[in-house]
């Protein structure tokens, strides 16, 4: 190839570009290493396979919402009506499998789908109203969690006579792993392969990186948003199994910070809340930074307070460390 | 740049480590080496859990155990409550004080505590279940019937009354809606009682609901407040809707609705002594370790205190600012 | 003979990638007012930037009363004594008039309050010595366009400068209010101070200006005694330079199919019935001043803007383009002047925006990616474009602006578009990659596709365009076949203001409709 008279640096950063990033993750992922080794010392009960177990299970609720949300921030969205959309959807399945005795097989699919079709909306007043993201979502959020309460009459729908709905979350398709697990792995990988191999997920980082230029490219930004939208969505209704299915009853007034969290979970990863950079691997790992210090501060039984603040830490620090790495590159 | 990630990552670390040394005051009431009893409770931050706090600590530390107090950030967070529950037990306590926000999540992790054999202690709302060796809680219903009843003395037995309950899934929500309401329907057959309004057990939200409350119902005689976020919200409502003369009977104590019951703005409320709860759990926890015959409920004490009593010592003991 | 207020002797000022100014000069007598004329592009921007301190010369002097003068920022400028109107306001539009002025220095009591009352009564009097008929309490969104430049005006006094630098101010204002702007910049002018007015309007440059320099190309050519000067004097030194390759238009046929008609096109912001037919293989020049409305054409061609009115025709069939993914698919491509903004995915590498446009039609399969097939594709666009770049994972804003554009180019090629609207396909390219972005062009053409060319250099037009649409004011003014085509002609053209001149409107032959409008 020929070459320019670019300056060496520019040079240098722009043909490692690809490493570089592969890098970041391996970077965060050596965070949750030392983190994960950190209370392994520290504490005598951490290190356990059962443990390890624990805290993948605990991060399967926080991990399924923030995946499906790492796609609307990777096109510079953000999704607050994740949490107590996520409610609605637990609802929605005490709905159609207890109280409308739906097969599991049907009630399960038809929950998702509801969890897509919020997010469609979602879509229609972000792209089509042209309402801000923040506002649409908040509309939602309130909307979605007063809907939950409706429909379940305020009470908590139990599972408890569906035989097998629990199995979803605890039972044990491969010996010594939990569903829920599982189900969170098998996710990431759909999503992680949708995002950098399909076009939904091309056209993602596109808008987010610069959604006029995709515009005017010729491409539906309008359509693609609500697609974004929508398939996020189908996350939160998963999320709503998923979370229904472990504790054996559809809470609703549950879910709200939820979607904090998850976007706590998206930015220790690596994903910029300006749009157009991200990864699933990074969102995995932030969520699981956030479950291993819960559990490592709680089991070091560091007193509640403090685990709050040294969370807050992490984040800041996590960012800021993305910050200084960025303006180097 | 790998400097100042790894660098970052080292300050976290050395974050936690430093904050580990203030960890012994996780790990409350007498150290060294006596046995650990892991407390889950509903809530962490609101007074009420804070005195139980203090009394299983007193208790703890009188008897030379250790505690651990964790709960979550509001009472609707299930998952987060499974979440404690699942981590305190990878500690391998001695004992397990436990109340549930949803008796059924927990329902697993119970059965692991069985499996480890961790003696389960329920408090407070209980746990709905068998594991349990004992429960220590309150009498709700009864605390309720006894508020029903101060208010219905009031309004001399004649009139509109009003209910702004904490919530309508938790057992403690619903014995002090039934309590209340089964009294009134047996002794009172004067009094009309409006349906339950559920304000989450926010001041605010149940400040707002008193004052709709007030708005569409203005021959009110009186209002119930089942614990203390919504007592204090129907107090704050009754005073922003500009209303008098109306009676409120409460739950609960704190600052406010101590204020409140002093000023006469509120005519009573039902206290539970929570530190004695505390104290209860970690006497009932150490039994259970040591093997002894536990009853199936050990009640623990309440109160109907008013402007004529507020200072006695028993109550005053019971009750937290 | 005077002696000067500023001088500029010897600068130079580089953007990465093009010289704006090369050994720039200029001096502005005590008590004159001198117009600075040029084409777009010319360096007049770039001059009055390091003027305000918002850039810093690569080398030069310049002298302010006798004194080296050397603004670290535009808040020092202001306080060395030069105060600079843009061309875009800088009002805070649901802040009061007064406010405005005062704004980043208002009065304040104990410090901390500010003094609403003095706020007001200290622009009052500013308004009243300016004669300007203006309440200071008014919000300043409330105000006509004239009266925000009038608000403008009265801020820029209000620092009491030495020079006051105007880039068109005038560009917004009726004949009435243009008066109202000489009188006041009449008034301000006195021995000690003086006036540089920016400004391609020749009548007006006659009206208010002592002297006119005249600049090109980042270079000083020559200052005028504007009395004696005529304006067809000037205009041949706006644009006079000799065109360097002698490369003229290739291909110019009369015998080409229409492929795209426009007819009777309107906006409601500017466009006033545009009507042009583009041609296969031909490329179609479009010539006019700044904000003469084509961008404004191209915009609302692809449905980036909503049309008001008219017709487009594609292939001989009446089609309706509702946005840009419309226009996509139906092969019409628009290049932004703007790439960085409306061009690239700035953060993405190469092959990703090579393929953005084309890639659902040509790289994917059952909604998944085929990143091979991208990754080859993209990477033989660029080895056939000579995109220099280490390869094509490289991100893109680390490429020159001319790589940048023809990655753009290679976008649109890959979409398989046979009309390609290109905005400034040179702008910030230095001159050897100019050349190589023509010879592209040219290429296209000869291919087939049909080319609209949007530029405002003049030496670019004509030695690119079959034929030139030449616009101002938002209307179609001419269009000239290549062979009639100079620059004097189009300059004549672009500077028709058929809204404000009589005369001009009658040339056009919309004399009835502009009757009884002022």
């Amino acid at each position: 190839m020929t070459t320019v008279k670019t300056p060496a640096g520019e040079q240098a950063g722009g043909l490692t570009g690809a490493v570089k990033s592969r890098l970041q993750q391996l970077l965060a992922f050596a965070s949750l290493v030392v983190i994960y080794a950190f209370f392994s010392i520290v504490s005598p009960f951490f290190f356990s396979y059962g443990n390890f177990i624990a805290i993948l299970f605990s991060t399967v609720v926080i991990g399924t919402l923030a995946i499906g949300t790492t796609f609307v921030i990777i096109s510079a969205g953000i999704d607050l009506s994740i949490g107590t959309g996520m409610a609605l959807c637990a609802v929605m399945s005490g709905v159609f499998i207890v109280n409308l005795h739906l097969p599991l097989a049907l009630g399960v699919p038809l929950t998702i789908l509801f969890g897509g079709f919020m997010g469609l909306v979602n879509g229609v007043n972000v792209a089509v109203l042209r309402i801000p993201p923040f506002i649409a979502t908040l509309a939602m959020m309130l909307a979605a969690g007063g809907l939950a309460l409706v429909l379940s009459h305020s009470t908590p729908i139990y599972f408890t006579d569906i035989a097998g709905y629990t199995d979803l979350s605890s039972g044990f398709l491969i010996p010594n792993l939990p569903n829920a697990v599982l189900i969170l792995l098998v996710i990431a990988i759909i999503a992680g392969v949708l995002l950098t191999k399909s076009v939904l997920g091309r056209y993602t980082y596109s808008i987010g990186s610069n959604e006029e230029v995709t515009a005017l490219s010729g491409i539906d930004v309008r359509r693609w948003k609500l697609g974004i939208y929508a398939f996020a969505g189908l996350f939160t209704g998963l999320a709503g199994v998923m979370i229904s299915a472990r504790l054996g009853s559809a809470q609703p007034a549950t879910g709200m910070g939820y979607e904090l969290q998850a976007i706590a979970a998206v930015v220790i990863g690596g994903t910029s809340l300006s749009g157009g950079k991200g990864s699933i691997i990074g969102t995995l790992i932030g969520a699981l930074i956030i479950s291993v210090l819960n559990n490592g501060l709680q089991i070091m039984s560091i007193p509640q307070e403090w685990q709050n603040v040294i969370l807050g830490a992490v984040i800041l620090v996590a960012v800021y460390t993305d910050r200084i790495r960025k303006k180097e590159a | 740049m790998k400097i100042p990630k790894i660098t970052a990552t080292l300050a976290a670390a050395a974050l936690a480590v430093s904050l580990a040394a203030c960890g012994q005051g996780g790990t409350s009431g007498a150290g060294g080496n006596g046995p650990l009893i892991a407390i889950v409770s509903k809530g962490f931050q609101h007074q009420f859990w804070q005195s139980v706090k203090k009394g299983a600590e007193d208790e703890a530390s009188a008897k030379g155990a250790r505690i651990t107090f964790v709960g979550p950030a509001t009472e609707q967070d299930v998952e987060q409550q499974v979440n404690m529950l699942t981590n305190e037990l990878a500690k391998s306590p001695q004992a397990l004080g436990f109340a549930a926000l949803d008796s059924r999540a927990a329902a697993p992790l119970l059965q692991q505590a069985k499996a480890q054999n961790i003696p389960v202690i329920a408090f407070d709302s209980g746990v709905d279940s068998d594991i349990p060796a004992t429960t220590v809680a309150t009498d709700n219903k009864a605390a309720a019937a006894d508020a029903a009843k101060h208010l219905a003395d009031q309004i001399g037995g004649q009139g509109k009354v009003a209910m702004v309950v904490h919530d309508q899934t938790s057992l403690s929500g619903k014995d002090r809606r039934d309590g209340f309401l089964d009294w009134m329907k047996q002794n009172a057959p004067g009094i009309t009682v409006l349906p339950p309004q559920y304000g989450g057990g926010d001041q605010l939200q149940s400040a707002n609901i008193t004052k709709s409350i007030l708005q569409a119902n203005p021959d009110l005689k009186g209002i119930y407040g089942s614990n203390e976020g919504s007592a204090i919200g129907v107090i704050k409502g009754v005073q922003e809707a500009g209303k008098t003369g109306l009676t409120i009977a409460g739950f609960d104590s704190g600052k406010a609705q101590i204020d409140a019951i002093n000023s006469g703005v509120e005519s009573g409320a039902i206290t539970q002594d929570p530190v004695d709860i505390g104290r209860q759990l970690v006497d009932a926890a150490l039994k259970a370790i040591n093997h002894e015959q536990l009853p199936k409920r050990i009640d623990t004490a309440y109160y109907w205190y008013d402007k004529s009593n507020i200072t006695d010592p028993k109550i005053q003991a019971a009750l937290y600012q | 003979m005077t002696e000067n207020l500023l001088e500029v002797e010897g600068v130079n000022k580089s953007f990465p990638g093009v010289r704006a100014l090369h050994e720039m000069r200029l001096d502005l007598r005590s008590g004159e007012v001198l117009a600075l004329v040029g084409e777009n592009g010319a360096g007049k921007s770039t001059l009055m930037k390091l003027l305000s301190g918002i850039h810093t010369a690569d080398s030069g002097r310049f002298t302010l009363g006798g004194e080296p003068y050397q603004p670290s920022g535009p808040r020092h400028a202001l306080t060395l004594g030069i105060s600079i109107i843009h061309q875009e306001f800088n009002l805070v539009p649901h802040l009061t008039v007064a406010q405005n002025i005062f704004i980043g220095r208002e009065p304040r009591r104990a410090r901390v309050l500010l003094d609403e009352r003095r706020l007001n009564a200290d622009a009052a009097a500013l308004l009243d010595r300016l004669s300007l008929r203006l309440d200071p309490r008014t919000v300043a969104g409330q105000l006509t366009v004239a009266n925000q430049q009038m608000v403008e005006i009265a801020k820029a006094l209000s620092y009491e400068p030495r020079v006051l630098i105007m880039d068109e101010p005038t560009a917004a204002l009726n004949d009435a209010e243009v008066g109202t702007l000489h009188e006041l910049i009449r008034r301000f002018v006195r021995p000690g101070t003086g006036v540089i007015y920016i400004s391609h309007r020749m009548e007006e440059i006659k009206r208010i200006a002592d002297r006119v320099t005249v600049i090109r190309d980042g270079e000083y050519i020559d200052t005028l005694d504007a009395g004696t000067a005529s304006t067809s004097d000037i205009i041949a030194l706006m644009v006079g330079r000799a065109i360097d390759t002698g490369a003229r238009p290739e291909g110019v046929r009369a015998d080409r199919d229409v492929v795209l008609g426009v007819e009777g096109l309107s906006t409601k912001a500017l466009l006033t019935d545009v009507s042009f037919e583009l041609r296969r293989g031909e490329i179609l020049g479009f010539a006019g001043l700044m904000g003469a409305g084509r961008t404004e054409v191209a915009r609302a061609l692809v449905g980036a803007d909503k049309i008001d009115k008219g017709t487009v025709t594609l292939h001989g069939k009446r089609v309706h383009i509702g946005n840009p993914a419309d226009a996509a698919r139906l092969g019409i491509g628009y290049l932004s002047e703007d790439r960085k903004r409306y061009g690239l995915l700035l953060e993405q590498d190469v092959k990703a925006n090579i393929a953005l446009s084309a890639l659902r039609d040509r790289f994917t399969q059952a909604g998944f990616v085929r990143d091979g097939a991208l990754r080859t594709d993209a990477a033989e666009r660029a080895g056939s474009l000579h995109i220099k770049t280490p390869s094509v994972d490289q991100t893109t804003k680390l490429l020159s602006g001319g790589n940048q554009q023809k990655v753009v180019i290679a976008k649109w090629i890959a979409k398989a578009c046979d009309i390609l609207i290109f905005d400034e396909p040179t702008r910030g390219i230095d001159v050897g990659a100019k050349e190589e972005i023509y010879q592209l062009l040219n290429e296209l053409a000869a291919q087939g596709k049909s080319i609209i060319m949007i530029s405002s250099e003049l030496p670019e037009i004509l030695r690119m365009a079959h034929r030139v649409v030449v616009m101002s004011e938002g209307r179609v003014t001419h269009v000239l076949g290549a062979a009639e085509a100079s620059q004097e002609n189009i300059m004549h053209y672009a500077t028709l203001r058929p809204d404000e001149n009589p005369d001009d409107a009658a040339e056009l032959g919309l004399g009835e409709q502009k009757a009884g409008h002022t």
